[in-house]
């Protein structure tokens, strides 16, 4: 049976990793992914700077115009460890279902 | 959580279901939005369409009313094909069925809207002029129930619109409704920002 991933799991991360996960590669804006996950400026900053740390998000800084823009795309690392944490949490409950 | 006997974290299958449902609401929401991203553009491009279609009305004689919005509906199905297409994620691949989903709703409608007529024979300009928005706002609501909220809201606006406008501006119907056409727009630069 595959293992939880302990970065992925913390609610927020899990979270953000499925966000980016739904964008097929593409990456998503600070202000989108803090109103898709429901998060502070703060919290969100945070929970980034995790990620990246575990290689599983990059996180690219550039300006529109004169406005700073901030875009997280999932690495192909995340994408793998992401896929693998949702088997895991899959497995655990088939496995629970077949015992009960 | 806790420690199995090789020491790894485990997890209970309430916990994964409830992460299992946090993925799957997350996802949910980043579609919608992404929905609303690519709506934006669309409905803006309608509200011109919706403009010019009323103006005319006004404007022109009644014969001239038909082919005007049946080539109006042809633009605004294409150019909705193009946006949509425009807006999708490179990698996402084309959603499945999507132009024959697009095109058979268009026709479909028309067909309808055009059997109402055909059927109910209104013999009040003023009533053929509110079918449509009365149509559009109800189908914007039905989508804002079942899938995106925002559309409940501009569905709604349209509607109370177009009845605001049968009831109180009845004489100049075509350019109240080609003025509600702002709101239209409005509402598309609201999907889109967001």
């Amino acid at each position: 049976m595959a293992e939880s991933d302990d970065i992925i799991h913390q609610p927020l991360r899990l979270k953000i990793m499925a966000a980016l996960s739904a964008e097929k590669g593409q990456p998503l804006d600070f202000p989108r992914l803090k109103t898709i996950t429901q998060a502070t400026d703060g919290n969100l900053g945070s929970h980034l700077a995790t990620l990246e740390k575990a290689g599983y998000v990059a996180i690219e800084k550039d300006f529109v115009g004169k406005r700073p823009r901030t875009q997280v795309r999932l690495t192909a690392e995340g994408r793998k460890a992401f896929r693998a944490h949702v088997d895991y949490l899959r497995a655990v409950v088939e496995a629970a279902e077949d015992e009960g | 959580m806790r420690l199995n006997r090789e020491g790894l974290m485990t997890i209970s299958r309430n916990d994964a279901a409830a992460a299992l449902s946090d993925i799957e609401n997350t996802q949910r929401r980043g579609m919608t939005l992404r929905g609303y991203r690519v709506g934006g553009p669309i409905l803006m491009m309608w509200s011109l369409i919706w403009a010019t279609g009323y103006l005319t009305m006004g404007l022109a004689p009644p014969e001239l009313w038909l082919p005007v919005w049946l080539g109006l509906d042809v633009v605004g199905v294409a150019g909705a094909l193009l946006l949509a297409r425009a807006g999708k994620p490179a990698g996402a691949g084309a959603p499945p069925g999507m132009t024959w989903r697009l095109l058979g709703g268009s026709l479909a409608l028309m067909i309808f809207a055009l059997s109402v007529f055909w059927v109910m024979k209104p013999t009040e300009p003023a009533a053929a002029m509110a079918f449509p928005g009365l149509l559009i706002g109800v189908i914007y609501a039905v989508v804002g129930f079942w899938a995106a909220p925002r559309y409940a809201v501009i569905g709604a606006l349209m509607f109370g619109l177009t009845l605001v406008g049968y009831v109180l501006f009845r004489p100049w119907l075509p350019f109240w409704m080609a003025a509600a056409s702002g709101a239209l727009f409005l509402s598309g630069v609201w999907l889109w920002r967001r």
